[in-house]
């Protein structure tokens, strides 16, 4: 157990012992070197010079060097956003909180923003449509009126075509073609009509007599232009197209009041013995028996009836009481 | 035979050049039978739209200058109310539901229309006019080309004769 003690203290004594040499070599080191400086600034006396400011050789602005009589097109001959030293013009843009004028067109972000025309001056668009001149065709001069080009050009092909900024050149809806024509300038006789409306449905509009067929089902518009010719020749042939079973309508499908086959037809070539083409008058009654029964009874059609019975049986015409 | 000659005298090659120049003025031939005829639209109609009612007024006075130099029939019209597309989200993204901000899109629109363009006008115009379009705004060109109805398109044989029956 002693044995162990003296370990310990000796190792103490030891330890304090080598502690005190080394802080006093520290110590003495600090006396002998001293901390350099380090003198940033120059030494005294000495006088540095100024540095000058560099000048910058800009010319004024090419506006005021302008001649008057100048060709406003070779200064800017393309579209280019605002430039206040090359255009002349002492344009303001923007918005001040206080009055005062709106600030000017040097250094002004507005006038930069807002696309122009500067480009596109009155005699510059002048001298390049002239030059475009030579790539037009004059329109015919027999063609000067609607009518005249309904008559003789009576197919409407409608197609559009898309131009903006978009991540695309191409829009789908330039696909789509629309043909319009009046019924009346295919000359179809009155079966071949019948048919016809019954194969294009709503797509016939009564009040115009135009029929309206929209392709949009091909992916190109040469496509869908084609399909549209296709169709129309495919109504016209197959309304033309008699099937067998067309001929067993009777009058009880007829959808439409017909004087003709009808029984008021018979009755009357009875009542005169002889065909209704022979009969006076028999057009206006068959005229207005048809009206009647397709449009209804009104005060109109009625009134129209009973002129043309009194008409066909030579009647005295109606005495109005007052 | 002597025209064969001129060739040969021309182009002192081989054969095939001899040959090749033939069918090429044979190809030249045929293509100037079968010439395309120029289109024929009724009108063209321009719609353009933008953010910036200012820039379309001097387009469309552009648009109508062009017309009237290429002594085309032009007319412009613009809507006179823009179409406002708002659309409200919420101030703060997650909460506060009765504190909204509102933005909104004005598209305004403008429109040119130019009556009785042959094709090659119509091309001409439309391109002239395509390749001066202002930045932010977008051109729709809606044309509407008149056509003869096809010569294909006759009644069929049968029906004819029964017609010209009925007629008599």
């Amino acid at each position: 157990m002693l044995k162990i003690f003296r370990i310990i203290e000796r190792n103490t004594i030891e330890k304090t012992c080598l502690c005190v040499r080394y802080s006093s070599t520290d110590s003495s080191a600090e006396k002998r070197d001293e901390f350099r400086v380090l003198n940033i600034r120059k030494p005294k006396g000495r006088y540095q010079e100024r540095k000058q400011p560099r000048t910058l050789n800009i010319l004024p602005p090419r506006s005021e060097s302008m001649p008057v009589d100048q060709d406003w097109g070779n200064v800017w001959p393309g579209p280019r956003s605002f430039h206040p030293a090359t255009v002349p013009l002492p344009v303001r843009q923007g918005y001040v909180e206080k009055s005062g004028a709106p600030p000017s067109k040097y250094a002004n972000a507005e006038l930069v923003k807002i696309p122009n025309f500067l480009h596109l001056t009155p005699p510059v668009i002048e001298r390049q449509c002239n030059a475009l001149k030579q790539f037009c065709t004059p329109w015919p001069k027999a063609l000067d009126t609607d009518e005249k080009l309904e008559k003789h050009f009576p197919l409407q092909i409608t197609s559009s075509d898309y131009c903006f900024s978009s991540p695309s050149i191409r829009n789908p809806l330039a696909r789509i073609v629309t043909l319009r024509f009046k019924l009346g300038s295919l000359g179809l006789n009155q079966r071949a009509k019948d048919k016809f409306l019954r194969l294009v449905g709503d797509r016939y509009d009564e009040e115009s007599d135009s029929v309206t067929i929209v392709t949009d089902r091909c992916p190109l518009k040469k496509q869908n232009y084609d399909y549209a010719l296709y169709l129309l020749t495919a109504l016209y042939h197959e309304s033309y197209n008699v099937e067998e079973w067309e001929n067993l309508k009777t009058e009880a499908d007829m959808e439409y009041y017909d004087w003709l086959k009808n029984k008021s037809k018979a009755t009357i070539e009875k009542l005169f013995g002889k065909p209704h083409g022979e009969i006076e008058n028999a057009d206006v009654y068959a005229d207005s028996v048809d009206k009647l029964m397709n449009e209804g009874e009104n005060t109109y059609t009625l009134d129209k009836y009973g002129e043309a019975v009194r008409k066909l049986l030579n009647l005295p015409t109606k005495i109005e009481i007052k | 035979m002597s025209y064969l000659r001129q060739i040969l005298f021309r182009s002192p090659g081989t054969l095939s050049n001899v040959v090749r120049h033939l069918c090429t003025q044979n190809v030249a031939k045929v293509e100037a039978t079968q010439e395309e005829l120029d289109k024929l639209y009724k009108f063209v109609e321009l719609e353009l739209r933008g953010n910036d009612p200012a820039v379309l007024k001097s387009f469309c006075k552009f648009a109508v200058t062009t017309g009237n130099h290429l002594d085309i029939n032009t007319k412009s019209w613009t809507l006179r109310k823009p179409n406002h597309e708002r659309y409200t989200v919420l101030k703060c993204i997650h909460v506060k539901k009765k504190h909204r901000v509102q933005y909104e899109y004005r598209t305004y629109y403008s429109f040119v229309q130019y009556k009785y363009l042959t094709g090659s006008t119509a091309d001409t115009v439309l391109e002239y006019l395509e390749r001066n379009l202002p930045e932010g705004v977008a051109l729709k060109a809606t044309k509407v080309e008149v056509q003869a109805i096809p010569e294909y398109l006759v009644p069929p044989e049968s029906d004819k004769q029964s017609n010209t029956t009925v007629d008599t």
